[in-house]
């Protein structure tokens, strides 16, 4: 494996690897039910139009807060959960990567009937929820889970013997002393030994128990590993020991790893390239070394700033937070997700109603005077009052400079009529994640030619 | 950030909140006495912030939850020690401390909550499901400072509402709290607490703390929810404020202005602060002090800027090499080797001798004293001993290398 650590862009080396997996626009919705008839009336959008791909021998760090969509992600993409759009595939070439995104550009309807015969046998071949038979148990044996909680993810009542030797009696692998043997060797290259074999889970202690986790993953010799946050139940001496060994593994077998954590010090230190989440979308992607030296997204600005030590330079920098809280994914912000914690938002940022009523409930005469709130659509709607004073009063609480300046600046309409007040915001799209530099993507419109920036305050 | 708000912290008359002295907490379990503290001393003064880390089971918890006499007996048990503690009034007149470990249930009622507060881990478990923030809030304030509720009546309030201001009412009182003698002071009381509440939360930044104050604890977020209990320990404003890993159940971002938060407020109340933690780069940010604690002794104590630019003891400088950094190369991290020991009856040894990598045969045997040595602060380690101290060759003492952490 190349050092990336050395190659300040890394993009060439990294573009000649073949990708492992690679997703193309995945989403994962989950149904909200309610009533007594359990009727749809929303979605969870816990993953929200994800692509990238992970190269074979690399390490593609996942970060982002709690609740981001990035467990969902993992377990989607090791087949342990089935998406609701867009696709996983194994070992797609990069050839027919650029057929099937340019057959989505033309329109299915549009497709020559052998561009749709081509489009299905590659769907056939490489993507996940589609394969069959051979080549699904193909894909299962070569895509391992490595789970966050090593107590609850080891079987109690299973001897090591049992729970490492699982995947090998299942694939037919191995049965008898033979089965033993290689126990004993996986067990070996994870740092434990014969000595563990015919022992419980529970006499073990955490970073051991991640040991015998990571030895069920290797048993079948797996190219790919879904490693879901392997270290932060750990102790900070324990998670070094486990670093360590993941390391070596990768450079002993040649693995190709996907680790998904929310503490970015590890991230850095086992990533060759980092996809940062929010909300079920990909913030910004980029080379490890890269993304910690020029972050081109404030969310990943604010990631760093809430941990300075990983910045090279003062020590004593700082610490800095955000305000706000992650927004509920099942009413995602439009435009950009970040924009309502952002500290650098501008107009074009995606303001909505959800955020004016969001300010306007902070104060709670208007909150008790609002009647109702009737929108045409997200940008644009009419609030009713009880009372005319109240409209008034929140008009002028949405101009005065309580409210974030890009947030007036994006207000184009805002009437009041007796007990109504209408509200009209700019309409943005949805943000698209682009290029900026080679390897570098980020859906940041200040670092991208999405927005006409004039605009700005 | 980390210059020090109190006193100049090396001048040891500088008044003291708080000293330990050989606290020793046991455990009885089916396998034998567990030592979870065994010999803990230190000093938390006026003003500053102290912070325990250690890995888990190391005892920086059990030794913060002694402070309140929150720890379960049985199993446990106090086995020796003492924890002084002088209020604002003993360290102003030069008074005397009080023992937390000997003083009566009910004057420790009076302390915990009042005098000291604690911020638990979880604010998801330590806020009480039932109960909405309010009363959460106002609950402090009625056990600790109803002579406060009743400031600014004229003469003598009725019996009735003195007994409600320190939640002492009688079962069917509060009927008479709706018909007309009593109804207008006790609205006047609700609204004395209703006012205070409010600016308890206030003061943690909680935006609109009058539509909080209705909510109950599921309904607000990670980071509100320990903002309320921020707001709940700080009342009273406490001499002594203990924060138990108050961070370790939020999001990094989250974190960072929670931590921001306690700073402030440290600083605005002259509070002192015992920070439980296990995040060394989160610590380093906020403590004055640091004290490094391994199963259930202090292994080295001092000035946050010292331990971390020069580490004493060779447990600190695994700890502070296992953080991933940017001098790390990948798979090169550095390891402690091995796991912490059983401290079910321990030996009198050095209890990091298995994993130490400059253990010697002394340590085996030979439990090192936290004691502070001349040029060197307090570091429970052979290395720095001189031979006659112990009365031992020169060649059975560790060798620490000290240029090279």
């Amino acid at each position: 494996m190349t050092n990336l650590r050395d190659d300040p862009v890394g993009a060439a080396t990294r573009a000649e690897e073949r990708p492992v997996i690679t997703l193309r626009g995945v989403k994962k919705y989950f149904p909200v039910r309610e009533g007594v008839l359990q009727q749809i009336v929303g979605h969870v959008r816990a993953v929200d139009g994800v692509s990238f791909e992970i190269r074979q021998g690399q390490t593609l760090g996942l970060v982002g807060e709690s609740g981001c969509g990035k467990t969902t992600l993992g377990r989607c993409i090791a087949g342990l959960t089935d998406t609701t759009g867009g696709g996983i595939y194994f070992r797609l070439s990069e050839a027919d990567r650029m057929f099937l995104d340019e057959m989505d550009a033309v329109g299915q309807d549009r497709q020559t009937s052998e561009q749709q015969a081509k489009v299905e046998s590659i769907e056939r071949a490489h993507r996940i929820d589609r394969l069959k038979g051979e080549t699904w148990r193909t894909y299962r044996r070569n895509c391992q889970f490595v789970f966050q909680d090593a107590f609850s993810s080891l079987n109690p009542r299973h001897l090591v013997k049992d729970i490492v030797g699982r995947p090998l009696r299942v694939y037919k692998e191995a049965s008898g002393t033979d089965l033993t043997e290689r126990v004993v060797e996986l067990l070996e290259s994870v740092g434990l030994g014969r000595q563990h074999l015919y022992r419980y889970p529970h006499q073990f202690s955490g970073g051991q128990r991640q040991r015998i986790s990571i030895a069920r993953a290797l048993a079948l010799d797996p190219e790919f590993i879904v490693l879901d946050e392997p270290t932060s139940a750990l102790d900070v001496s324990v998670q070094s020991q486990i670093l360590n060994l993941l390391h070596k593994l990768q450079q002993d077998r040649g693995l190709t790893y996907l680790f998904i954590t929310h503490d970015l010090g590890v991230v850095r230190l086992m990533s060759d390239e980092i996809v940062v989440m929010y909300v079920g979308e990909v913030m910004e992607r980029a080379g490890a070394q890269e993304l910690f030296a020029s972050p081109r997204h404030p969310y990943t600005e604010a990631l760093l700033a809430a941990n300075p030590d990983l910045l090279e330079g003062d020590e004593e920098a700082e610490m800095r937070g955000l305000e706000g809280t992650v927004p509920d994914p099942a009413r995602p912000p439009r435009g950009c997700k970040f924009h309502t914690r952002c500290p650098v938002a501008t107009p074009r940022c995606g303001w909505e109603v959800d955020d004016a009523v969001a300010w306007l409930s902070d104060n709670s005469t208007i909150l008790e005077g609002l009647g109702g709130v009737e929108r045409s659509s997200d940008f644009e709607s009419v609030l009713r009052f009880a009372e005319p004073g109240t409209a008034a009063e929140a008009e002028s609480l949405l101009a005065s400079a309580a409210i974030p300046d890009a947030m007036r600046a994006a207000l184009v309409e805002l009437d009041q009529d007796g007990p109504e007040l209408r509200i009209r915001f700019e309409e943005v799209d949805r943000v698209r994640l682009e290029d900026v530099d080679v390897g570098h993507m980020t859906s940041c419109i200040l670092h991208t030619s999405q927005a006409d920036l004039d605009s700005r305050p | 950030m980390t210059a020090p708000a109190a006193a100049p912290l090396s001048d040891k008359t500088a008044s003291r909140v708080a000293s330990v002295e050989e606290l020793r907490i046991h455990f009885d379990t089916k396998a034998g006495r567990l030592h979870a503290v065994d010999g803990v001393s230190f000093d938390i003064f006026d003003g500053e912030s102290l912070g325990l880390v250690g890995e888990t089971g190391c005892g920086k918890s059990v030794t913060a939850r002694s402070f309140l006499r929150l720890i379960p007996v049985p199993p446990g048990t106090y086995a020796g020690g003492r924890i002084h503690f002088w209020s604002k009034e003993a360290r102003q007149t030069g008074g005397s401390p009080v023992d937390l470990l000997q003083v009566p249930a009910s004057q420790m009622r009076d302390i915990r909550g009042n005098r000291i507060a604690m911020i638990f881990q979880d604010p998801g478990k330590a806020l009480n499901p039932a109960l909405s923030i309010r009363e959460q809030v106002a609950e402090v304030f009625y056990q600790h400072r109803s002579e406060d509720l009743l400031d600014g009546w004229n003469g003598t309030p009725p019996r009735p509402i003195r007994r409600a201001a320190g939640q002492r009412s009688g079962k069917l009182e509060w009927l008479a709290f709706k018909v007309p003698p009593l109804r207008s002071p006790a609205r006047r009381l609700r609204k004395r607490v209703d006012d205070l509440v409010g600016d308890a939360l206030a003061e943690t930044q909680i935006p609109n703390p009058r539509k909080i104050m209705t909510s109950y604890p599921h309904e607000l977020s990670g980071g509100m929810k320990q903002r309320v209990m921020i707001a709940q320990a700080l009342a009273c404003n406490p001499d002594l404020l203990i924060a138990d890993e108050p961070t370790t159940a939020l999001d990094v971002t989250i974190q960072a202005r929670i931590m921001e938060l306690i700073r402030e407020l440290q600083l605005r109340h002259q509070t002192s602060v015992l920070y439980i933690s296990h995040d060394l780069s989160l610590v380093r940010r906020i403590c004055d002090r640091i004290a490094v604690m391994y199963a259930g002794r202090i292994a080295e104590i001092g000035q946050t800027r010292h331990v971390f630019h020069d580490p004493l003891h060779p447990y600190t400088r695994g700890l502070l090499a296992a953080i991933p950094s940017l001098a790390h190369q990948r798979g090169e991290l550095a390891v402690i080797d091995g796991t912490v020991p059983e401290l079910i009856d321990p030996q009198p040894a050095c209890r990091f001798h298995t994993r130490c990598s400059y253990a010697t045969d002394l340590c085996g045997r030979l439990d090192p004293p936290l004691v502070a040595r001349p040029g060197l602060r307090p570091v429970a380690c052979h290395g720095y001993a001189s031979p006659d101290e112990l009365g031992v060759a020169a060649d059975q003492l560790p060798r620490l290398d000290r240029d090279a952490p």
